[in-house]
């Protein structure tokens, strides 16, 4: 009884000391005194979505539409498709009737890791001898085989690449290859070639939140690997919905929800 | 000691009558023998393949573009629909140039339960809350939420539909509404309308065989509610490889395909 009314009194003078300070404050301080969430870290199921700040001016939104601030480092050969592409979207967006974005007018399958760029989310679903990624975004999945096999180089080239993964501790390492070289790496128009290997490093660092540290490298595009950190929040109560790319109309309203602020 | 000689005396007999009988009627006798795989019911999870009979001279190839070998009660509205529709494949099939398949052209999805007749296999994968069944087709989804909630009125109309599910014993009941009208229901152009109602009975039989009891309640295309039966058969050595609608080219692709023996 009497730890109760402590508790009480204790739970009274946070809230007078949380409606004193700012919102983002408050988060912080109720933070530390929760305990945290339970969770199995090779256990990444879930629904996912982009964890970055979203009410912010589009232009500097730049993972809407590519990976790291900086430009990579890029071959003549990048550089020249680079400066060819006309995005629908980032910084330098030409209007729909002009762009060169591949998916664009024929809903071509996006590839990957270029759907992560979407801002749509993406649900985890895992069995024993896989960890499966689901997009929202034109119901696209990434299919990572845990089961120890090889990369099955009879396949393809495919959209999505081959993808099988190995667990290190608690670090899900996805080793992507095969893909075709009909797809943009980002949605800036970064391109990249059928040698294409991407690794991603997938951790679960507490329950609320997944990272993927990832690695793009394709000497026929970039003088050095192109690194990046994903950064996801769980959305426990969200479903991942239909979303098909059915024609342009698909993308004006997927591009208008960018800018909207988040569910 | 005793029992042992027995038991390989009996094992040659039994050998004896194998060898000296039919290859459909052994495999009869050898499975009798062995006692059946274990299976949990209510664990759908695998790759699974329509298991119908193959396409031969003898037997209608209804298994790879109809739910049923009947013709379903179509309403007058239901038949000039069905009477309009050019399908490329089937018993009154047209020409790649003349067909009217909504999905041929623009690759626009195939839509439900029309993806159960495209010749590739599904796998079914569960989380808490949902079952979901992916196709290796267009990288298509049906996601059934078995954790109690209602249909989801504010969603679509949808291409693959709403689906809800709760188990009945060992059985899967799904329902799904919520349908745009711009899919056909099968390969060969029976129609539906947006009042399309489906119901599924999923079962896992036994540990090799999942068996679907569809009902089909569509009051604008169908005068009363038929039903069809698939039956699917567990493939744990398969896995999903990337199948996308990407033009018309990977129709003639898959037409190829589907006159060729089954893998």
């Amino acid at each position: 009884m009497r730890i109760r009314a402590l508790g009480f009194a204790l739970g009274f003078a946070i809230i007078l000391s949380c409606s004193s300070a700012a919102l983002a404050q408050t988060k912080q301080l109720s933070e530390p005194l929760a305990a945290p969430a339970a969770f199995d870290p090779h256990d990444l199921s879930g629904v996912w979505f982009d964890d970055h700040p979203r009410l912010i001016r589009v232009q500097e939104r730049y993972w809407a539409y590519t990976y790291t601030k900086e430009e990579p480092s890029m071959t003549p050969w990048a550089q020249a498709q680079f400066n060819a592409a006309k995005p629908s979207f980032g910084p330098h967006p030409y209007p729909l009737a002009q762009t060169t974005d591949p998916l664009y007018h024929t809903c071509a399958p996006i590839g990957f890791p270029i759907a992560f760029l979407y801002p749509l989310p993406m649900q985890i679903v895992q069995s024993p001898r896989e960890v499966i990624m689901l997009f929202e975004w034109d119901s696209l999945r990434h299919q990572i085989f845990t089961d120890g096999r090889a990369h099955d180089t009879a396949l393809g080239p495919l959209w999505m690449g081959d993808s099988i993964g190995h667990w290190e501790g608690d670090t899900l390492v996805a080793d992507t290859v095969n893909f075709n070289d009909k797809t943009w790496l980002d949605r800036m128009g970064h391109p990249h070639s059928e040698a294409l290997h991407v690794v991603e490093r997938i951790r679960r660092i507490d329950h609320d939140h997944l990272v993927d540290d990832i690695t793009m490298e394709d000497p026929k595009a970039y003088t050095k690997p192109w690194t990046a950190q994903l950064k996801f929040i769980l959305k426990p109560k969200w479903t991942i919905e239909e979303q098909f790319c059915e024609d342009e109309q698909s993308f004006q309203s997927i591009d208008k929800d960018a800018g909207a602020p988040a569910k | 000691m005793q029992r042992d000689l027995i038991g390989i005396a009996l094992a040659f007999t039994i050998s004896l009558i194998l060898s000296s009988t039919a290859s459909a009627q052994t495999k009869k006798l050898s499975e009798t023998a062995t006692a059946p795989a274990p299976f949990d019911p209510h664990d759908l999870s695998g790759v699974w393949m329509l298991d119908r009979p193959r396409p031969s001279k003898e037997v209608d190839r209804y298994w790879i573009y109809e739910l049923n070998l009947e013709e379903p009660p179509m309403t007058a509205w239901g038949e000039a629909q069905y009477k309009a529709t050019k399908s490329s494949f089937g018993t009154r099939s047209y020409p790649l140039a003349e067909t009217n398949d909504p999905i041929f052209h623009t690759c626009t999805p195939p839509g439900f339960p029309r993806i159960f007749l495209h010749p590739w296999p599904m796998q079914v994968v569960q989380a808490p809350g949902e079952v979901i069944m992916l196709f290796e087709y267009d990288s298509i989804r049906h996601q059934i939420f078995t954790d109690g909630r209602q249909h989801d009125t504010s969603l679509g109309p949808l291409w693959m539909g709403d689906s809800i599910g709760h188990w009945e014993g060992d059985t899967l009941v799904a329902d799904t509404v919520n349908f745009n009208d711009k899919t056909w229901l099968d390969r060969v152009g029976h129609p539906h309308s947006d009042k399309l109602h489906v119901i599924e009975r999923i079962r896992r039989i036994n540990h090799d065989h999942l068996i679907d009891d569809i009902t089909i309640d569509d009051p604008k295309a169908y005068t009363k509610p038929w039903s069809a039966h698939l039956d699917f058969l567990l493939r744990p050595k398969w896995t999903l490889a990337e199948q996308f609608c990407e033009d018309q080219d990977t129709f003639q692709n898959i037409e190829n395909d589907e006159t060729k023996p089954a893998k």
